[in-house]
């Protein structure tokens, strides 16, 4: 019969599960530290506010990538998260059934797992060999377009939950659909969607791929946005391909700030989860 | 009851879902400020019947309807705006549904605050009398920002009680308002629809027999989708017409 006693299988269960989730995580711990300690010695005033230094002298900073990373981030946030609420908005409330529905809703599954190199290919051929030069909009339009699918996502998943007996309550009250939808439902869901927002956010702050093809590099401060623009994912890449020490630094620096980005985002999207009354949903 | 006037005048009305013919023909006069319980085994139309009237049937895929329900001599399915409908005839839920991301006070209003143009002053005043009229005032006075989902099952009915109340409606559908309450609650509860028509008209469904005894003026007994008999609730009670409501009210079915 049994070989392991029920209370034995119990505990090889709890030790196994233990285990195997210690060695997942020390590797991202790794990561983590091995960053901060490398890039954390970069990281001054000098470092967050001037210019690159030229190639071959010391000192300089990566103000122009910080910079043109806002930028871009921001342009991506106006593009892709109105759309993607939208989007989601139309999935949970307006088109439930129909075929179109059905369709929009593959597509936008597919679409969040497709590589992001693609959308900065589509990116690139769409508007950079249209204007026959790099442009920082081409940028925000691939990491919008990336967003879209996340943010529609997390709506139609949020606003879905909603229970129907709220919408009825609604209703009964002669509250018209739109209004219904803007400042009932998805007010009742904000906090999944602001999560989804910013998970979305956390995502193409990290993304290089698509960047290469469309805002390049710059070693100067933004210009306009229809020009080649300085990011932080491109200077890391450029920077620790380099083989020159002081660059090599500004990039471990640089990916500091990039961590350190992503996991304040993931800890507010945390604290944002929590329930806004003691009781209420 | 016949020296009353109709508040809602329903004639030949049909209701379908896609094959299903959910209600037959139904004629019948539900008289102003006074209550009206709608009583019926599950499945008998109670609920269709119901939304008919406010216009909530329709919202369900596959559903039609055919007839005419004249509020005030208005048919509801023509003669008036949608919006209008739902506002002058206030909806009441089984399961109390208050709107979880609105405070106590904000949910009293939100048909008001949401589409009309009130001041923040006219607001919380009407917030406060329609608290107060649904006997909550003085239980939750201190909790008005407070999210109307915190409050318990029974106060939440109230509250939702009160959000219909506050759009002033002519007449008001209740639709088990108690089924999911505690004995006390649903005490204070049938105190208050006792009160309500003294404004306006009350139709309400209900499960419990002796509830529909106990709180209203004229009874509709529902079976199979047909009304079979629609009287003053004591001769209902007393001396029911069609043998099946007598089997029905007695517990012998249903």
């Amino acid at each position: 019969m049994a070989i392991i006693s029920r209370r034995g299988k119990e505990r090889l269960i709890k030790y196994l599960c233990f285990l195997v989730t210690t060695v997942a995580v020390i590797p991202l711990l790794w990561i983590i530290g091995e960053v901060v300690v490398n890039g954390v010695s970069a990281i001054n005033l000098e470092f967050l506010t001037s210019l690159p230094a030229p190639f071959g002298e010391s000192g300089g900073g990566i103000g122009n990538a910080i910079l043109g990373t806002m930028i871009i981030n921001a342009m991506a946030c106006l593009f892709g998260i109105p759309v993607g609420i939208l989007t989601g908005m139309h999935l949970s409330e307006y088109d439930l059934t129909s075929r179109l529905g059905a369709v929009v809703r593959t597509v936008v599954e597919s679409l969040s797992g497709v590589p992001s190199i693609i959308f900065g290919i589509f990116a690139y051929s769409l508007i950079v060999l249209t204007v026959r030069h790099y442009t920082a909009i081409a940028a925000a339009f691939a990491l919008g377009l990336m967003m879209i699918p996340l943010v529609a996502k997390a709506t139609e998943e949020s606003m879905r939950v909603v229970s129907n007996d709220i919408r009825e309550a609604a209703t009964a009250l002669g509250i018209p659909k739109w209004i219904r939808t803007t400042k009932i439902v998805l007010s009742i869901a904000k906090g999944g969607v602001l999560t989804g927002c910013l998970l979305a956010f956390a995502r193409i702050s990290g993304e290089t791929a698509p960047l290469l093809f469309t805002s390049l590099f710059s070693f100067f401060w933004p210009t306009g946005i229809d020009q080649p623009m300085a990011s932080l994912q491109v200077l890391i890449y450029n920077y620790a391909m380099s083989g020159f020490e002081n660059w090599i630094l500004k990039a471990w620096g640089a990916s500091l700030l990039l961590v350190i980005i992503v996991v304040s985002i993931n800890v507010l999207v945390r604290s944002l989860t929590k329930p806004k009354y003691k009781g209420g949903a | 009851m016949a020296n009353n006037i109709a508040k809602l005048d329903i004639q030949n009305l049909n209701a379908l879902f896609y094959e299903k013919h959910a209600l037959k023909n139904v004629n019948v006069k539900i008289p102003d400020k006074m209550v009206t319980a709608v009583i019926g085994p599950s499945g008998c139309g109670k609920s269709t019947f119901v939304r008919c009237i406010n216009r909530m049937h329709e919202l369900v895929p596959g559903a039609k309807v055919s007839g005419k329900v004249l509020l005030d001599g208005v048919d509801v399915y023509g003669g008036m705006d949608v919006m209008d409908v739902r506002r002058k005839i206030g909806m009441v839920f089984q399961k109390p549904n208050p709107f979880p991301n609105m405070s106590v006070a904000d949910n009293v209003v939100a048909g008001l605050k949401l589409v009309g143009t009130h001041s923040k002053k006219e607001l919380a005043e009407l917030a406060e009398e329609r608290l107060k009229s649904v006997g909550l005032w003085d239980e939750v006075k201190d909790e008005l920002k407070k999210s109307g989902a915190s409050l318990s099952g029974g106060q939440q009915q109230r509250l939702c009680i009160a959000r219909a109340l506050a759009m002033n409606p002519e007449v008001i559908l209740m639709d088990e308002p108690t089924s999911a309450l505690d004995p006390a609650s649903t005490a204070k509860l049938e105190e208050l629809v006792k009160k309500l028509k003294n404004e306006i008209s009350v139709v309400i469904i209900t499960h419990n027999v002796s509830q529909a005894a106990r709180i209203s003026d004229c009874t509709a007994f529902f079976y199979l989708g047909e009304l079979v008999e629609f009287d003053e609730t004591r001769n209902i009670f007393e001396h029911p017409k069609n043998p099946l409501t007598e089997r029905y009210i007695t517990g012998r079915f249903g």
